[in-house]
């Protein structure tokens, strides 16, 4: 298997120097609170029922607390005197080839930093840091899966990471507007490109106007209908996705987040909207600042807080009537349990739609689609991703909705493809899409 | 890692079955291709416009073309390109047009 060797060849060429520059990292990483953690795992297993991994695989290494403790190993080895000076009385082992391999399985094969277990955690671990922090130490030792690191790579280089031109963006852009006019039967709707000092920057992710470009024709539908003050841009700056936050690397992370910074100061907006997409939020609205060590000048927001806003003070009005079918709701990890980003999306599929069930559980208990964590961007996992994502099949069948609407992208293509793998017959769509057929003037 | 019985010849196909090789890419195998990971017995007319575009834009341009390009070139609305490949226009049609799987959230 040619990815598999491809990964054994970069193992197996790894020197001492390697293993200090990923050991360095990953004590970077870690703050007292971290190394506390690494010492707290009472080993209850109570976090195994919260993993979408253990419950559709129930294998030991699917344990959260199993993949932890091949990370608290080195912890030991490395930082404690005891695990330093008598290993085998902690259970302590050293950074080798092997260590690295499982560290590889464990966090990016067996992991979508969902957090999922964290919620279960009898002494309030923070498994994803932890996980994270093992992510950016194999980061450092140039043991990123290759297709992972591409994605990161290719938006440093093209500004977005599809590598999508500025005319094929803009290009589509104008040709979005005219579906729109189209739609609304008004010339003077408008996707504006560039507009200085618009109250509000829009942001995408790239797969919108590369494959899926009717994501971006409503959520312009709902802000034509709000009569907002928006804009998008047509230099870098348009791409919400950061997979900074998958590979770990704090650096690159910063440097993509740094393309939305410019692109609000060069347009002078108010308010950085992101669109439906999970980890761009966390990216933008939590992590950003910590990667670039600053403030914003300016305010962060969901495009569901503002859809929120808007039903609530009237700008936008909408008949659930129009929505017929039965819907649910998958909640993203970032977006929710990291992102805090809860009530809004459930308000507005409320007023939208004319029957709106819950998933069990939901909110910030959910489960991962099985996408998250840049699994969809790892080729190599697909089996595992596919077969954790049995546990989201299971609850979407449960609901017996006709539609799932889940406000990200990334989750929206991995619930398509749990469509087709587990024949749920379901129709795939953003809150937005719901919105904008919703509308009524 | 799957292999591809074709004509003979064992064919590579990746985890998420694109074409290990892009370059050994026939019409032929594109049929083959649509049965084994669209569940298409056939392609239509409009099948054939859409992966024929692909195709040449990547030789072209080493690169998936934009939606909007499929859709100008070919004549073909929007929302029909989703009726046409169940999988979208990346894990469908550029799979069956033998290209690569693009990065990013696909």
């Amino acid at each position: 298997m040619p990815e598999f060797d491809e990964l054994e060849a970069r193992l197996a060429a790894l020197t001492e120097a390697d293993f200090a520059c990923g050991l360095e990292v990953f004590r970077g990483k870690l703050t007292a609170a971290d190394a506390s953690y690494l010492n707290t795992c009472v080993h209850c297993g109570l976090c195994a029922e919260s993993c979408h991994y253990f419950r559709m695989d129930p294998e030991l290494e699917n344990i959260p607390a199993a993949k932890l403790k091949k990370i608290a190993m080195v912890f030991k080895r490395e930082y404690t005197t005891v695990g330093r000076f008598a290993p085998g009385l902690v259970g302590a082992k050293a950074m080798d080839t092997d260590m690295a391999r499982a560290w590889v399985d464990a966090v990016f094969g067996r992991c979508s930093l969902c957090g999922r277990c964290s919620m279960n955690c009898t002494v309030g671990i923070a498994l994803p840091r932890l996980f994270r922090a093992a992510r950016a130490a194999l980061g450092a030792m140039g043991l990123v899966p290759s297709d992972l690191q591409a994605t990161v790579d290719t938006a440093l280089q093209h500004g977005n990471n599809m590598a999508i031109s500025k005319t094929d963006w803009v290009e589509t852009v104008q040709w979005i507007e005219e579906e729109l006019q189209l739609e609304t039967g008004d010339p003077e709707a408008r996707l504006p490109l560039d507009r200085q000092g618009a109250k509000i920057l829009f942001t995408v992710n790239p797969r919108e106007p590369k494959f899926f470009p009717l994501s971006l024709q409503a959520s312009a539908k709902v802000f034509w209908a709000a009569k907002e003050d928006w804009t998008l841009t047509a230099d870098n700056g348009w791409d919400l996705t950061n997979y900074g936050l998958f590979n770990c690397n704090d650096q690159e992370a910063g440097a993509l987040t740094q393309n939305l910074v410019d692109a609000m100061v060069r347009l002078g907006c108010e308010t950085l909207v992101i669109g439906e997409c999970g980890h761009g939020y966390a990216s933008a609205r939590w992590e950003g600042p910590e990667w670039l060590q600053q403030e914003y000048p300016f305010k962060v927001k969901s495009i569901l807080e503002l859809m929120d806003e808007y039903l609530r003070e009237g700008r936008i009005k909408v008949d659930p009537a129009k929505n017929p079918k039965p819907v649910t709701l998958h909640d993203p990890c970032n977006l929710v349990r990291h992102g805090g980003i809860c009530e809004a999306q459930r308000r507005v599929l409320q007023a939208s739609a004319a029957h709106f069930i819950e998933m069990t559980p939901n909110r910030e208990h959910n489960f991962c689609c099985g996408g998250g964590g840049g699994q969809l961007a790892m080729g190599r996992y697909k089996g595992r991703r596919l077969q954790s994502g049995g546990m989201k099949a299971q609850q979407i069948r449960d609901t017996a909705a006709e539609v799932v609407v889940t406000p990200c992208h990334n989750c929206v293509d991995q619930l398509m493809e749990l469509n087709k793998e587990y024949k749920l017959k379901v129709q795939i769509k953003t809150v937005a899409e719901v919105v904008a057929d919703a509308l009524v003037s | 890692m799957s292999i591809l019985e074709f004509n003979g010849k064992q064919l590579e196909l990746n985890e998420e079955g694109f074409l290990v090789n892009p370059s050994i890419w026939t019409e032929e195998l594109a049929l083959v291709l649509a049965r084994q990971e669209e569940s298409l017995d056939q392609l239509s007319e409009d099948h054939w416009a859409v992966i024929r575009f692909i195709r040449a834009h990547f030789l072209e341009n080493q690169a998936a073309p934009m939606v909007r390009s499929i859709c100008k070139s070919t004549g073909i609305p929007l929302k029909r390109i989703y009726e046409l490949f169940a999988s979208g226009p990346a894990k469908g049609a550029c799979k069956l047009a033998g290209l690569p799987k693009p990065d990013g959230c696909v």
